[in-house]
């Protein structure tokens, strides 16, 4: 059964966004994969995403700019950051941030898709309030 | 006895008197030498009515004596300075040796757990294919399967020695407390013992009935007696016996834990608490607990050794002070 919820995959890693995206389609999500933390703010630009998922660590603009960004363009966007090391600093600013959860790499496909249905659920009661 | 007054004794006798060339000399040296006051002492007991010649010559030794005394003060301040400089070069080199591990390590966690990632995200896809499609029909697909769930398990090992790689750099400041180490010592060898009894190893303790309450950080402690206590429960494998003991030694808890196992060769006795240095069997140990155990009660002010009978027992001793708390520096005045 397909997923309605929209989501966004920002690594660098071209590999692991395709083999993700593949694993995410597999359990009914559509993915958009982006490969930079401007490229995910362009795609942001364009369409409405409902979960991003977000690498910490990237060259050119770090994960944690980009969550600062993308909330400014969706406030309501929910984030959740995927990363190789998050020290106590990083996870309390991306906490801060208004980020919705962070996972550590590698992570098994199970536990990724949980949290992005309790995001997407988040999102979608954010949406009845209104 | 009442103290005799040096300008008084001075009073009178005509030339130099020893007392009035003492005490008016004194000042300076009171400076450096507080035994100076009783170096007075001593030269106004010098009898009275002595010639300004004889005066003069004892004044002399006292002041000689006096900078004896001074001199061999001034050398155990220096000594003593040259001792607290030794401390905070040390404290300095393991700070930066710390700062460099924790820089290290957060390179390597990041380097290590992207590649990480893309494997454990490739066997997953793997199994997926294999258990979704028509590939599942294929006469190896049970081989392929296993291959990919060896892979995830290798992926979680690697995992795991990262994961402990960043616990021994980014070992938190301690949280000091005042603690009962015995109490805590009886609640960590009862869950051992569960471990313990089924293979016939006993778990005995001598734990000193007055020792001092420790101010240290508990988890911490517990953390590292209970790597003891499980390194020592595989040392002995069966049928053998751990000692836990405590006791109090010149303002430190001595902790130690020993067993009747396998003994650690000599020539690698100095390399046991090396990061990744491991004798136990390819993929059963990351070499990583002892590190980590060293750091931890190192930040805690105290010091761990081991010594080892190869093939008889094998001991570890803490020395944890007993009060760690900061002290201020002596004044400099």
């Amino acid at each position: 059964m397909s997923s309605p919820a929209k989501l966004l995959l920002v690594d660098d890693e071209q590999r692991f966004r395709t083999t993700t995206s593949k694993l995410l389609a597999a359990r009914g999500f559509s993915t958009a994969t982006a490969g930079s933390g401007p490229e995910a703010l362009e795609q942001m630009k364009e369409n409405a995403f409902d979960v991003v998922i977000l690498d910490v660590r990237m060259p050119e603009m770090g994960g944690v700019a980009v969550l600062a960004e993308l909330k400014k363009l969706d406030p309501h966007v929910e984030v959740i950051i995927m990363t190789g090391y998050a020290s106590v600093d990083t996870a309390k600013e991306i906490m801060k941030l208004g980020a919705y959860d962070f996972m550590l790499k590698p992570c098994a496909i199970d536990d990724l898709v949980e949290k992005i249905e309790a995001a997407y659920d988040r999102k979608t009661a954010r949406k009845q309030l209104k | 006895m009442e103290r005799p007054d040096v300008e008084r004794t001075s009073g009178d006798h005509g030339g130099t008197k020893a007392g009035h060339v003492v005490g008016s000399n004194m000042s300076p040296w009171r400076d450096i030498c507080p035994y100076a006051p009783s170096a007075v002492l001593t030269a106004s007991a010098v009898p009275l009515g002595l010639t300004a010649g004889w005066g003069a010559a004892a004044a002399v030794a006292v002041m000689a004596a006096i900078s004896i005394v001074s001199i061999h003060r001034l050398m155990q301040r220096i000594h003593s300075l040259d001792q607290q400089r030794h401390l905070l070069e040390e404290q300095i080199v393991r700070a930066n040796k710390l700062s460099t591990v924790d820089e290290l390590s957060a390179g390597i966690a990041h380097e290590i757990n992207n590649p990480l990632a893309i494997m454990a995200q490739e066997a997953q896809w793997i199994h997926h294919l294999l258990t979704n499609t028509g590939l599942r029909d294929v006469k190896e697909a049970a081989e392929c399967e296993d291959s990919a769930a060896e892979i995830s398990l290798q992926v979680n090992r690697c995992k795991e020695i990262v994961h402990k790689l960043l616990s021994l750099a980014r070992q938190m400041e301690p949280v000091y407390q005042c603690i009962d180490v015995n109490g805590l010592i009886d609640n960590i060898t009862g869950l051992v013992e569960r471990e313990a009894v089924p293979r016939n190893i006993e778990i005995t303790k001598t734990l000193q009935p007055d020792l001092p309450l420790v101010y240290t950080d508990p988890p911490l402690l517990r953390q590292v007696i209970l790597n003891l206590l499980m390194n020592a429960c595989q040392a002995v494998d069966r049928d053998g016996a751990i000692c836990v003991a405590t006791l109090s030694e010149d303002g430190y808890a001595r902790i130690s834990v020993s067993d009747s196992g396998c003994g650690i060769p000599q020539d690698i006795l100095p390399k046991i608490f090396t990061p990744f240095f491991s004798t136990k069997p390819e993929g059963k140990g990351s070499g990583l607990g002892l590190a980590i155990c060293r750091g931890i009660i190192e930040r805690m002010g105290g010091h761990i050794s081991v010594s080892s009978m190869e093939g008889a027992s094998t001991v570890f001793t803490i020395h944890l002070p007993v009060d760690n708390r900061p002290q201020e520096l002596p004044s400099s005045h």
